[in-house]
């Protein structure tokens, strides 16, 4: 189990699905955790009042990451708070699948926006103060889908394959200065965004995974652990896929 | 107001920071990417070090001016013509433009850049004056 005490965390979309199993790991691990919602207060109240009971130092902040202002103002704040901000979690992701054919251009800008532009806002902001300290990670959130050709995810792959160059090509600006930029492509996981398609087709979704499973969040949030740590500091540029041999492919 | 000389050594503080170099490699006319190596990434880091240790704020390419070799209008198959050199003299008045000037081929640009130059801009910036 890596040991996170010390160290600061902001993790975007952090309220529910696998941004909060990673909240609540880092925190066990921990670390102290901010994280970013955009509407589900309830969520979030929940999050921080749980574990605050397990005396783990949690701060909520409500806000829309597409909003460049908005993620300079967390960054600051996490800063002036805790005095640095070691790990940075983008994780905040939506859907809107549609065919290319009928996509209307907001869905094709809000998934692109909310998923990709957040990463330019939020890692932009933490640029300053993990370089100054010579320390850093970043974790985003990519996804096996930008690998996989899935009809109807047009907008969804091009966020996340973009996350993936992004991340190789910030992982070499910033490599020089302590800090580490990866990334982690979740497979099928068990959370709100996946529910309507588990309803549909669930069991045959299961036979294309060798381990015979859907992912749970807490697989992710593991994997964000060991690239969150100090023992990961000569990791960098990677997209590790956590996806119980879903791309393996063959037989 | 800080000497000369103060800010030369707090300067050099920075550098040492900034670009991992030894104390005496930083020379007045040491130039920063020639003698010292820095990179694009060291640029952004001085500039935030600077800000820091002489408690100032420096707009984005008040130091270093940026894209100074993509503009076209001021470039000539690969030698910055006088308008490019008048526009240096207005961009960075505490730079050797002077120098610069005499042999003004696009990559040698980089040369500009060098520890007096951060001194001079200093010594205007914390007289109160625009740099």
């Amino acid at each position: 189990m890596t040991k996170l005490e010390g160290k600061t965390a902001l993790v975007t979309g952090g309220s529910r699905g696998i941004g909060r199993a990673i909240v609540q790991t880092l925190a066990q691990a921990g670390a102290r955790v901010a994280f970013v919602y955009q509407s589900n207060s309830k969520a979030a109240e929940q999050l921080v009042a749980e574990l605050a009971e397990k005396q783990l130092v949690v701060a909520a902040h409500q806000a829309d990451v597409r909003n460049k202002e908005a993620a300079d103002e967390i960054v600051r704040a996490v800063v002036e708070s805790w005095g640095k901000l070691d790990i940075l979690v983008n994780n905040a992701g939506i859907i809107r699948d549609t065919l290319l054919a009928m996509m209307t251009p907001e869905q094709w800008h809000e998934v692109i926006e909310t998923n990709l532009t957040s990463v330019f806002n939020f890692c932009q902001a933490a640029t300053r103060p993990m370089m100054s300290a010579r320390y850093g990670r970043i974790v985003n959130m990519s996804s096996v889908a930008s690998e996989f050709g899935n009809k109807g995810q047009t907008n969804y792959a091009a966020s996340k394959g973009g996350i993936e160059g992004f991340t190789r090509c910030l992982a070499k600006e910033l490599a020089s200065r302590g800090v580490t930029v990866n990334a982690v492509a979740p497979g099928f996981i068990e959370t709100d965004m996946t529910a309507a398609v588990r309803n549909a087709a669930e069991s045959e979704i299961k036979k294309a995974i060798p381990a015979r499973r859907l992912g749970k969040p807490d697989d992710i949030a593991q994997a964000v652990l060991f690239l969150a740590g100090e023992g990961a500091s000569y990791i960098t540029g990677q997209v590790l896929k956590v996806d119980g041999g879903l791309t393996l492919g063959g037989f | 107001m800080p000497t000369a000389d103060e800010i030369l050594t707090k300067v050099r503080e920075t550098l040492v920071d900034a670009l991992g170099v030894d104390d005496d490699e930083i020379t007045p006319e040491a130039t920063l990417v020639g003698d010292l190596g820095a990179e694009s990434i060291d640029f952004l880091d001085i500039v935030f070090r600077l800000e820091k240790n002489f408690s100032i704020k420096i707009p984005r390419g008040e130091l270093f001016p940026e894209s100074l070799a993509a503009d076209q209008s001021l470039v000539k198959d690969g030698v910055v013509t006088p308008q490019g050199i008048a526009e240096l003299r207005v961009k960075m008045p505490h730079a050797d433009v002077e120098k610069f000037s005499k042999n003004p081929k696009v990559e040698n640009i980089q040369e500009l850049f060098t520890v007096q130059m951060i001194v001079n801009f200093l010594q205007n910036k914390l007289a109160g004056g625009a740099a």
